[in-house]
Order: C-alpha cells, then structure tokens, then sequence
C-alpha cells in the first residue's frame, strides 16, 4: 500500500508542526522517521490517521486490498482503517481489560478467527516474555514496557498492510528493542506492508529501515535511501553524536 | 520562598485552574451562563429575604420576624450542606497536583482548608440574610445586633463547609459514608417535624438571639466547633492525599468474565463486553452505577413505607427519576470515559456506530431494573402499569435519544478509575439532566389533566415506541454529526485527557 502525502500542513498557533509539501511513502518501505522533539514525528504519524486535522492538504493511500484497487483520502473514509494498524501512545488501549480480553477485542473487530488468534500469540510468545498472556492483571497496572508491547501487538494483530508505530522502542528493555526489530523486518519482508515508525533511536532506526526521513520544525529536510545503511554515517554527524 | 508568598502563589493557581477550566475556557457561552445563574439565584434570594421579612413581620403575632426565621435554622443549613456536593470541592481533590512538590502538605492541607473556610461561598447566603435582617433586625434593633446575627449565621456556614468536607472526603473513600449525614440530617428532620411541636425551634432561636446579642458563649462554642471539624479535616484529607499519590491497585484482578454469551453478538458483542467491564473495572464509573440503583432503592422504600410522596406529581416524578437515573448519570457524559482510549476507537473502522448501539442496548436493559424495583408499589397500588409502562418506552425511546445527542458534542475526558477527582460535567450536561427530569413530567401531567388518568402515560409510550423503532436511523444520525466534529472532539478529550 502506497501512503502519499501533498501539500499536508498543520500548525498550532505560531508553530508550524508539519510541512510537508510531497512525500511518497512506497509499497513495502520501512520508512523510519527522526528527529528532534518538536519535529512533528508524531503529528504526521496523527494526521496519517486523521486522528487530528490538517490546516490543508491530502492523505492519500492507495493500492490493492483484497483484490480491489484502491485509493483513498483518509480524511473522507473509514475504508483504510481495515489494512492500517498502529499505536502511538497510551490513547489506543483500553487499559481496563486484561491484554487477553484487548487482544481478543481487537481480533474480533477485525474479523480475526480465534485460531488465527491464537497462532498470532504463539508467534509473539517470545516478544510477551510471558508477561502479558494468561496473566489476570488489568492493562493498567502493566510496566510502561509491558503497555507498549500490548499497544504493538494489537497493531500488528489484523496483519496490515500499513502498519504505523511512534516510537516503538520507548520503554522496551534491550532484548525486547531487539525482538521487535526483528519481527518488524520479518514482518515487512513476509508481508511487503508499509511500514512507519518514528525512533529517537538513531541505531535501531538504521538498523530496520529501508529508507529514513529526517524531519525538523515540521519539515523534511533530508530523504535518505538506507537500503545499505548509508544514513548511519549522516544521522551521527547530523545529531552530532561522535562529537 | 516565605509561606506567604507561596500561599499567593497557591492562590493565584488556583484563580488559574478556574479560569482556564478546559470546558470554560473555549466557551464563552458557558461562562455567561454560569455568571447568569449565580446572580439569578442571587436575585432570587434577595426577593425571599425581603419577602420573608416583611411577611413574617405581619404574619406571627408577638413573634419577631427574626426569630421565626431562625427557627428555621436547620434546613437552610440543610440546604447549604447538599447544594455543597454540586458546586464544593475537597482540599484533598486540589492539593493533589502539589503532592508530590516540595510543598509541605500541612502547609498545603491548611492553606486550602483555611481558603475553604473564608470561601466567597460561604457568603452567598447572605443575598438573603442580609436584606432579611436589614429589614428586621437593623431597623429595631441596630447595626450591632444586626452584625452579630449575620456573623453568627456566617460562622455556621463556616462549621457546615467543613462537615461538609468530612463527609465528601468520607464519600470518596466508601460510599456507603453518604449515611453519615443522611443519618444526622434524617434526625434533625425527625426532630423538627415528627413531634406536633418543633423541637429545635427554641434552642435554634436562642442561639441566634445570643449572636444578635453579642453573648460571648456562642461564639466560642460555635469557634471551638470549627476547630473540631478543622482540625479532624485537616487529619482525614491529608491521609487521603498520601493514599492517593501511594495507592496501589490490586495487580491481580478476580474477575475476567468472559461474558462469552455475548459473542453471538459479533462486534457488537464486544462493545456490550466493554459497557460491562466498564462499569465493574472502574470507581468512578461503578460508583455512579451503584448510586443510581441505591437512589432508585431509596426512593422505592420510601414511597412504599410512607406516604410523603403521595401526591400524583410526586409519584409520576419519582417513577420517570427511577427510569432515568443510570442512564442520565452514564449518558448525559457518553463519551467522555471513552475519551481516554478515543485514539483506539477511532481507528478501527465505525467502532463508534458499534459502541453507540452497545450503548444503547446496555441502557436499555438497564431499564428492567427500575419495574423490578418498583413492584411492590404497583401491587399496592401506589404507581400504576401505566405510569411504568409510559416511562419505560419514553425513556428508552425520547429521553435516551435525547442524552445520546450529547455524544456528538462531550469532548472532555472523564478520569474512570480515580477516587479523587476534580472533574465533573460541564454546565450543558447539569442543563440537559434538568430538562429529561422535567418535560416528561410536564407532559404527561397537561395530557392527563386534558385527557384523564391513563392517557398521559399511553402518549408517552406511543412516544418512546416511536424511538425505539426508528433507534437505528437517529443513532446513526449521532454517529455521522460525531464524526464531522470527531477532529475538535478528539481534540478536547486529549488536552482533557491529561489535564
């Protein structure tokens, strides 16, 4: 699925959160998105799911789902929520459900089958580190690291074809940042889904990413090819971290 | 920084919050409102206070108009004490945010306490005991007597603030403390009224006299009742302060029903699962849903075992109020639990049509509830099938699609798990609970009056059904106006979210 992007522009105020004249996000990309705070990550990532509205410009996806070619404006149909999964904060979870009933919630919604189900949670058994399935204990009262795990499975559980996720390695221990790198690449590779995510961590970013946007005051200032992991080397210099 | 000028600056943020309360600070129609019905209550006690004055001046032989109205002094303390729980917060509920400052939290538990106490609150009475004792203390008596009458009164307010805020802080950690001052007004209302002679009308009267008088007794006794309730305030809602910033809740949870039967259901199945769980998982959430059957109960005994209600408006009120109260409660703030996962919701394709319909489904048969309830008034023939029947299909069908208009427009989130909460409905959600409260009564009571007994209640049913069937096309209708405004609604249920 193609995510394309013209003349989106949104502003709080005085501040200019996000300008972003054209962007082409292709089908099958792992686009990681950096920058500083303030940059208008998580903005974008917002107005690509019309959880907020732009000042003006367009959202478009388009490609095949389901056999069906498609193109829509996420801001005039409901129709891409059926291949888009993505978390991006606390907001998306239901926090008085245990991460059983929230798994089984969003499968069925999704028109998930219980076996379908079930094999998802094999699949991720390794990620939940036997922390989250079976377990009697309100999403609430999980860690941070643990909200965020339920938060991404729960993206990933409709297997989409767009899949958009703000900072994902925020609050994960190290072995859990690595299990989710690897089922991300996997997933992108098995799926060919769009993938998004948005990282203060420049290494993981690199790592995962096929190409990497570098966005400042809203802006994108630098579109960079990572197939070959060609962006490491200009993101160190660009946040200065050798220095 | 001096004690001082941190008390200023607690002082100053709390002007802040108030002004800049999300609901009022992007609506200026609301503030308008508000400063309209503070001084049309204001005006209306200023008419009572001269009206009664002049009144009872012509009215009580030999009888001082002053100390008739004192007699009385209960039941304005009365009053005074339950309109608190509308407008009143706890120290508790506003020292929080500060809790985890380095701020003493004594300094900060009597900074809000004394601030309680020499509220502007406690003077609003005065728009009618000031005209009231102008009138018929200061023209007989003098401006001494007529200034000590009115800081007597003022220091009783003071002493009912503050039982006031024991009882709310007691309320907030078990609900079942809201028969602490049901008990003790319910007794002070026995003694006023059961016996054929008032017996607290004499020691009220005396009391005040001794205040206009400038006694010194009185006053002290009234003073050292202050610092009682002051000092066991200041005791109680600083441990709730602590309990709250340390409270851990229990990680492992007894229920997961899996309410499986619902899964014939399909997706709206698993919004119903969530109505449910919403109501078992979370304080807020649950205790309204437990007042409003323990007020159904209330109401229920107390027509059944006296006959205070017994008059045909009381009792046509009082079986609308049963229907209505778990879904006034819920529904006239739809939405604004649900804004804490609004980001969830809105990204799965119409979750909010679905949970509409599971909203209206639960509500509905919620409504089995009150007739349950009621039975014994129907067999002894205290409420008619009629009476029941008409409310039962016009709430489901008129009063209900009524409340669920307020989905397109809440957009402030509600706190749905925590005991101590500073956040209410706003001024339009208290507008419209009055308006189901009162038209279907109005309604039913010009039919009946134009037609007899049974008809007001058949036009209400005829009403609600007409709702009922149509309930798919006015709930989609709600679902298409949420979501042209979904933007400006995620918007505030997000800057509400974390405020």
């Amino acid at each position: 699925m193609e995510i394309k992007i013209k003349d989106l522009k949104k502003t709080f105020g005085e501040k200019v959160a996000v300008d972003v004249p054209e962007l082409t996000i292709h089908s099958g990309e792992l686009l990681g998105l950096v920058g500083n705070n303030g940059a208008g990550k998580s903005t974008l990532f917002r107005l690509i799911l019309d959880l907020i509205k732009a000042d003006c410009g367009s959202v478009r996806m388009a490609g095949k789902f389901k056999d069906s070619d498609i193109d829509v404006n996420v801001a005039e149909t409901e129709d891409w929520k059926d291949w888009t999964g993505a978390f991006v904060d606390e907001g998306f979870l239901i926090d008085y459900l245990t991460p059983d009933e929230y798994f089984q919630f969003i499968a069925r919604l999704t028109d998930t089958s219980d076996e379908q189900l079930q094999d998802f949670l094999a699949r991720y058994r390794h990620f939940m580190a036997g922390e989250l399935e079976g377990q009697k204990k309100l999403i609430r009262t999980l860690s941070a690291g643990n909200k965020q795990k339920v938060g991404i499975m729960a993206a990933m559980l409709l297997r989409p074809q767009v899949l958009i996720l703000d900072e994902p390695f925020n609050f994960l221990d190290p072995s859990s940042q690595n299990a989710i790198k690897h089922l991300l690449q996997k997933y992108n590779e098995e799926t060919g889904s769009t993938i998004l995510v948005s990282s203060h961590n420049l290494q993981h970013t690199v790592d995962i990413s096929t190409r990497i946007v570098l966005l400042e005051d809203g802006r994108i200032i630098h579109d960079i090819n990572n197939k070959d992991r060609q962006a490491q080397t200009f993101l160190e210099d660009y946040f200065e971290i050798n220095e | 920084m001096t004690s001082y000028k941190l008390y200023k600056l607690i002082r100053h943020n709390a002007c802040l919050q108030e002004e800049r309360h999300p609901m009022l600070d992007k609506n200026r129609f609301m503030k308008l409102l508000m400063g309209f019905m503070w001084l049309y209550y204001a005006a209306i006690l200023l008419f009572m206070g001269v009206g009664m004055a002049v009144g009872m001046k012509h009215s009580y032989n030999g009888v001082a108009a002053f100390h008739v109205f004192d007699g009385g002094l209960p039941c304005l303390l009365l009053v005074d004490f339950w309109c608190r729980f509308i407008l009143q917060e706890t120290p508790a509920q506003r020292a929080q945010p500060y809790a985890l400052l380095p701020i003493r939290r004594s300094f900060l538990m009597h900074t809000y306490l004394i601030r309680s106490g020499l509220a502007w609150g406690n003077l609003y009475w005065w728009f009618l005991l000031v005209p009231f004792g102008l009138i018929s203390i200061a023209v007989p008596l003098g401006w001494g007597a007529f200034i000590g009458w009115l800081f007597g009164w003022w220091l009783l307010c003071i002493a009912n603030g503050f039982f006031y805020l024991f009882c709310r802080a007691l309320i907030l950690k078990h609900l079942a403390w809201v028969l602490l001052p049901v008990a003790i007004h319910g007794a002070l209302l026995a003694i006023m009224f059961v016996p054929d002679k008032n017996m607290l009308d004499m020691p009220c009267t005396l009391l005040m006299y001794d205040f206009l008088q400038w006694k010194f007794l009185p006053f002290l006794c009234t003073g050292i009742l202050i610092a009682l309730l002051y000092l066991a305030n200041f005791r109680l809602q600083t441990g709730m302060v602590h309990a709250e910033i340390g409270k851990k809740e229990d990680v492992k949870i007894k229920d997961t029903t899996r309410l499986n039967f619902l899964n014939r259901y399909g997706k709206l199945g698993e919004y119903l699962k969530l109505e449910v769980k919403q109501r078992m998982r979370n304080k807020t959430v649950r205790m309204s849903f437990l007042v409003g059957i323990g007020i159904m109960i209330m109401f229920s005994a107390i027509m059944y075992f006296s006959d205070v209600y017994d008059n045909s408006y009381m009792r046509s009120f009082i079986c609308l109020y049963d229907y209505i109260i778990l879904g006034m409660t819920t529904l006239v703030t739809i939405m604004c639990y649900e804004g804490n996962y609004i980001d969830g919701l809105m990204s799965r394709r119409e979750s909010i049509l679905q949970l509409l319909h599971a909203k209206y489904y639960f509500n509905v048969l919620l409504l089995f509830i009150p007739p349950v309830l009621m039975l014994p008034l129907m067999v002894i023939g205290k409420m008619s099938v009629w009476m029941n029947a008409g409310y039962f299909f016009f709430t489901a069908g008129v009063l209900y699609p009524l409340l669920f208009q307020m989905a397109a427009y809440n957009d402030n989130t509600l706190p749905m798990n925590a005991k101590i909460t500073n956040k209410q409905g706003n001024t339009s959600q208290q507008i419209l609970s009055m308006l189901v409260l009162f038209i279907p009564v109005g309604l039913e009571r010009v039919v009946t009056l134009m037609l007899g007994e049974p008809w007001g209640y058949v036009l209400l049913a005829l009403l609600g059904l007409a709702g009922i069937a149509t309930h798919r096309y006015w709930i989609r209708n709600v679902y298409k106006r949420f979501m042209a405004r979904r933007h400006k609604n995620m918007e505030g249920f997000r800057a509400s979210r974390n405020s």
